[in-house]
């Protein structure tokens, strides 16, 4: 059986509280969540030393989620759901910090999750957590048990890093109360009305807006006496909309929204002109020419650009990645060694919390380890300086800088916070443009490629993959040297191997602009920023877009049978009686 | 799905989706359990299944706005969809189930999880072919999306306008690679591909949770917080799932239903470890068709203690060290398990896989006109049977998820096979559907029971089969039989021995039986209760198995060869006081 399942961002398991949030707002029951993790937690250390082999480092991380989120399509709402949620992870390292059971391809061991009770009953609490500290023990001690053998046999690792590194613990409440939820229905009013916006296209197939509010307090206690409470924020929303061109080529837009509160979102009169754009981009997608192979010169935008360097140069930063045996290890090698041009630098600075005015979705005072925030400069006039660390330590960085980052249930990797991109090399944005088309000219190139906005992409690098990277374009256009007026094309893939194409880079316009999204990989989703300004590229290589062989629907969708906006496969049976909409 | 479902525009690391929490609910379709009392609002004549559904269809059908909106898009794609050099469908489908759950968790006294989902999805299958040969193959067996939740004609038809479409395209590849498949094999199938049926109209009312949230939590922390009273009780927990689901179906041969079911339950949990480490655990559960029909809290109190008590009495009972084999009784309750899993599951009339040339799958596939088990049993699955001894049974229905009316089956008699619960796949030698075609939310129709009720033509009381019991093993010169009061699968969970010098009854642990199969039933059984029980069970569909107390003459019983897990590092925290 053929199942589609439409796209919806950071969805959780949701439902419709019913349970009072007074639990999960007011200060003395935060406390009270805390006191009870450190007594547990201390009662686990100490009987746990006893056995062997013992663990050498525990903590208990809690996080409270009050999340609401609200979906509809085609005017209806297809899904509304709040929920409570109160989830415990158990980390432990047994062994020591030289070699533990989280090593290598056992970091999954170190973690234990269970869902706790949503009120201050702390003897349940406490009651939950030894059990998940006992399932956890017993996981990471058999790990542990076989991480010695594996190393015993297995040929000399290229870094030999001890496992954990040492940092000092920190104590810092923030007792901020939780913010009352939304309202459900508001919002299903809100995406009922935006959604049905599309119904006037016909040539828009499928579309969603989404709406997505969590307010989140996370709790960390360990066994070195770090004692942390957190508040956290976001509210999402997504407009998305898809057709299909003739030849079968899916094309998709994609416009998403994010900040602090609610309330920062854009009014209902601007998003319902992002409908309408979304809507036009799609009908001009579905008219324009399929794009050919090209490598050239090509300009990207400064959205566009920020996406681009956060897959080709932030995954690559990740520090866990240099010393995994199965990953590229792009950049290991190159510490103090010039792997873009010399007029870009990169740093990763959490502790920012807006950027010309835009919310930073990256921004964190403490990491999931408990480690301060620290901007990290990665890349200096282009000599690669610094990694994003967590506290998994590689050769030559010893110490965590604070981006050791997670989704509950998951073990922290070193991750991205806020990439931001800066330029010694610069002009005018309007002027980029004319210099774009100076350097189709120079080298005898019929057009350019300008790259407007993209959809995201992934990156492979692993080592048994090419290193290759796609970023995925939504609207790009052909810049003609000849003074025509810009083309849209469709299908159009950027491809390449990320040394080669960051330098091809020559230039860059003067304003940052910022993307602000959320970040799959290894340690689950994290909200993220990337600024970067737009960008010259000496040469882009580009390929054509892998196609659906799915060809448009058959017939029109209900309702528009006179006008066709698809031709319908058999012209002689359109006339064909029907019942009326 | 291309890359496009990777990220939000967002750049994404590797191979990360988004659609993880769709998949979820979506997966919540696993359907609760419970029976509605549907009343039929309106019977139409039947109408040929060949004859094209164009006509007019009755007053509650169009009176209902989306069964309306549902046959209105049906009706256009069967009229209109056509690509060049592919056949037209013959036939459509299209379900919308509407799915309303609420489910909460206590543990250790203390709620932690709350929460109540409504969602609707649709199913629409497509066939090109026709009822000899058709597409309902690999891919081309169902098409399957969420569905819009208010009741809005224009989102409903767009949706099923895009899935219609899909599943056309879908069908078309599926027929070819069937026939690609089937190529390999000489033998035709000797029965269709799809059965006829008679068009059906009838709409019966909608159902609805009925319930008041609090009381419930307040039994769920009650009952659980019980685990005060025994320190060595590891794990309480307790939850309750209340769900209502509402499928509309329409097709092309212009059947058009609505049927509901509700089925509320509650799951008690509990694991504790004997002191060499052994793990037991007991997870009674409670279900029935309101929230009435479940125990009180002050019951479900009495019932988690005594519950609790057991396993500290499995925890001091001494293992099972030396084989036996010979009589054991089991209650109605283990019984029940036998019925479902043993009888239940191997009358279904599921097809094999092309090229296999078995009736069905399931172990009677060869017994069709054989016999199966003793001659004074038999067994029959009534739907239309909608309570017995005051209980409601929650597998009652009259109507399946394919739009064929069901009635009282005799399946097995006097220990004869006679019949195969179906759907509309024909088997060999069974040509028609006889409305056991059924599905959860979202899944695809597949042969099911309904109630299962196993009928001796003569039995005794209770207290008689023990009494048999005994002296059988009198007669064999054992000191003791066995009882077996609860199971686990096909394993006992509760098992005594009962004493043949004074009838007395002892508790042990660490018992498997060995062989306890299809066989055992045909040659072993030799008698039952006259103690029916009725067991509801909220499986993907909600069922109900009715049985007795049955006793075998020869059964084997021995030490489990599961190895004993560890305890617990340390011990539990200290209970502080409020």
């Amino acid at each position: 059986m053929q199942k589609r399942f439409p796209w919806f961002p950071v969805f959780a398991v949701l439902a419709l509280a019913t349970f009072p949030l007074s639990a999960l707002t007011s200060s003395p029951t935060a406390n009270i969540v805390l006191t009870t993790m450190q007594q547990e937690l201390q009662r686990a250390t100490k009987a746990l030393a006893k056995t062997d082999p013992a663990p050498y480092y525990m903590s208990y991380a809690v996080t409270d989620t009050d999340e609401t989120a609200v979906a509809a399509s085609n005017g209806s709402v297809i899904y509304s759901a709040s929920v409570d949620r109160r989830q415990a992870d158990v980390m432990m390292r047994v062994g020591s910090v030289a070699l533990d059971n989280t090593h290598s391809q056992s970091r999954a061991s170190g973690i234990t999750s269970g869902l706790l009770p949503l009120n201050d009953d702390t003897n349940a609490i406490a009651r939950v957590l030894w059990q998940l500290t006992d399932r956890e023990y017993e996981q990471a001690s058999a790990a542990y048990l076989k991480v010695k053998t594996n190393n015993a046999v297995r040929s000399e690792e290229e870094d030999k890093s001890p496992d954990f590194s040492s940092e000092a613990p920190q104590d810092h409440l923030n007792l901020v109360p939780l913010r009352p939820p939304s309202d459900q229905q508001i919002w299903e009013g809100r995406t009922r009305k935006l959604s049905a916006g599309f119904l006037k296209y016909p040539e828009v197939y499928t579309s969603y807006v989404s709406f997505n509010i969590s307010a989140d307090r996370s709790y960390l206690a360990t066994s070195e006496g770090t004692a942390l409470i957190r508040p956290g924020a976001i509210a999402r929303l997504v407009i998305q909309a898809e057709t299909r061109a003739d030849d079968g080529m899916e094309l998709m837009r994609v416009e998403s929204f994010q900040a602090a509160t609610a309330s920062q979102l854009p009014s209902d009169a601007e998003l319902a002109a992002k409908v309408d754009k979304i809507a036009a981009d799609l009908k001009a997608l579905r008219a324009a020419p399929a794009a050919d192979p090209y490598a050239g010169p090509a300009m990207l935008s400064g959205r566009a650009a920020a996406v681009f360097f956060h897959e080709v140069l932030g995954h690559r930063l990740e520090g866990h990645r240099q010393r995994d045996e199965n990953e590229g290890q792009t950049f290991t090698k190159k510490v103090n060694q010039l792997v873009l041009p010399a007029f870009l630098s990169v740093a990763d600075d959490p502790t920012m919390k807006e950027l010309n005015g835009v919310q930073l979705a990256g921004h964190y005072d403490f990491d999931d380890e408990g480690v301060p925030a620290a901007r990290v400069v990665a890349v200096e006039n282009g000599v690669l300086k610094n990694f994003l660390m967590s506290r998994m330590p590689i050769k030559n960085f010893s110490t965590s800088n604070g981006h050791g980052r997670r989704q509950p249930g998951l073990m922290p990797t070193g991750r991205q916070g806020n990439l931001i991109v800066t330029s010694s090399n610069t002009v005018k944005d309007s002027e980029l443009r004319e210099r774009f088309i100076a350097e189709i000219k120079k080298q005898g190139k019929p057009y350019g490629l300008y790259f407007d906005d993209i959809q995201g992409g992934f990156t492979l690098t692993g080592r048994a993959s090419p290193q290759a990277f796609q970023v995925i374009p939504v609207m790009v256009y052909r810049v003609y040297a000849d003074g025509r007026p810009d083309e849209l094309v469709r299908g159009v893939d950027i491809v390449g191997t990320p040394l080669l194409s960051l330098n091809n880079i020559v230039l860059t316009g003067d304003t940052l602009q910022v993307f602000n999204g959320i970040c799959g990989a290894e340690s689950g989703q994290v909200p993220v920023a990337a600024a970067a300004p737009s960008m010259l590229f000496t040469e882009i290589e580009v390929q054509k877009r892998r196609r659906g062989s799915e060809r448009p629907p058959i017939l029109p969708p209900p309702g528009f049978e006179s006008t066709a906006a698809t031709p319908p496969a058999n012209a002689a049976k359109t006339a064909a009686p029907g019942a009326k909409p | 799905m291309s890359a496009f479902v990777r990220a939000s525009a967002v750049t994404a690391g590797p191979s990360r989706r988004f659609a993880i929490t769709v998949a979820l609910l979506l997966a919540l379709f696993l359907a609760g359990t419970g029976p509605a009392a549907v009343a039929q609002a309106q019977q139409a004549q039947p109408k040929s299944s060949a004859a094209a559904a164009t006509g007019a269809s009755s007053a509650a059908v169009q009176s209902d706005p989306l069964l309306k909106a549902m046959r209105e898009e049906l009706d256009r794609s069967k009229s209109q969809l056509k690509m060049d050099n592919v056949p037209a469908p013959y036939y459509v489908e299209y379900r919308l189930s509407d799915v309303d759950e609420y489910s909460a968790e206590a543990v250790f006294g203390a709620l932690r999880q709350d929460q109540r989902i409504h969602v609707r999805n649709l199913r629409v299958v497509v066939r090109v072919g026709d009822y000899k040969q058709d597409s309902y193959y690999g891919p081309g067996t169902g098409f399957v999306n969420i569905a819009p939740r208010d009741d809005d004609s224009v989102a409903l038809r767009r949706e099923l306008w895009l899935a219609t479409d899909r599943a056309y395209k879908i069908a078309s590849e599926a027929l070819a690679s069937k026939k690609a498949v089937l190529s390999q094999y000489t033998a035709d199938q000797p029965f269709n591909d799809f059965a006829r049926a008679p068009a059906l109209e009838s709409v019966g009312p909608f159902v609805k949770l009925d319930f008041t949230p609090a009381p419930w939590k307040e039994t769920l922390e009650k009952v659980t917080d019980l685990y005060r009273t025994d320190a060595k009780i590891q794990s309480l927990s307790a939850y309750v799932r209340f769900r209502a689901v509402n499928d509309y179906f329409v097709n092309t041969e212009g059947t058009s239903t609505r049927q509901g079911y509700i089925v509320y339950s509650l799951n008690l949990s509990a694991e504790t470890q004997a002191d060499d480490g052994m793990e037991l655990g007991r997870s009674p559960f409670y279900v029935g068709a309101s929230a009435s029909e479940l125990p009180s809290q002050e019951k479900l109190l009495a019932e988690t203690a005594k519950m609790l008590q057991s396993l500290k009495d499995l925890r001091e009972a001494p293992m099972v060290e030396e084989d036996y084999r010979g009589p054991i009784l089991f209650s109605n309750d283990a019984a029940s398990d036998i019925l479902d899993g043993m009888i239940g599951g191997n009358i279904l009339g599921i097809r094999p896989k092309p090229g296999d040339s078995a009736r069905t799958t399931g172990e009677f596939s060869s017994n069709y006109k054989g016999r199966v088990l003793p001659t004074f049993l038999s067994v029959v699955d009534d739907p239309t049977m909608k309570s017995f001894d005051g209980k409601s049974l929650i597998g009652s229905y009259q109507i399946d998820q394919e739009g064929v009316r069901v009635a009282s089956l005799p399946v097995i008699k006097d220990g004869i096979l006679i019949e195969y619960l179906l759907g509309r796949m024909p088997i060999r030698d069974f040509a028609d559907s006889n409305g056991h075609g059924r599905a959860a939310p979202g899944q695809s129709p597949s042969p099911n029971i309904g109630n299962l009720i196993l009928q001796p033509k003569e039995s005794s009381s209770p207290d008689e089969l023990k009494k048999k019991l005994i002296e059988m093993c009198k007669q064999e010169g054992k000191p003791y039989g066995y009882y077996a009061e609860t199971l686990v699968g096909n394993n006992p969970r509760l098992l005594y021995r009962v004493y043949v010098s004074d009838s007395h009854e002892e508790l042990v642990r660490g018992a498997v039986f060995n062989e306890l199969d299809t066989r055992t039933l045909r040659n072993n059984l030799v008698a039952a209760g006259n103690d029916p029980l009725v067991s509801n069970r909220e499986g993907a569909v909600p069922t109900t198995v009715i049985s007795p107390s049955i006793l075998f003459d020869e059964l084997e019983v021995k030490r489990t060869d599961k190895k004993n897990a560890k305890l617990p590092e340390y011990p539990p925290p200290t209970i502080a006081a409020h």
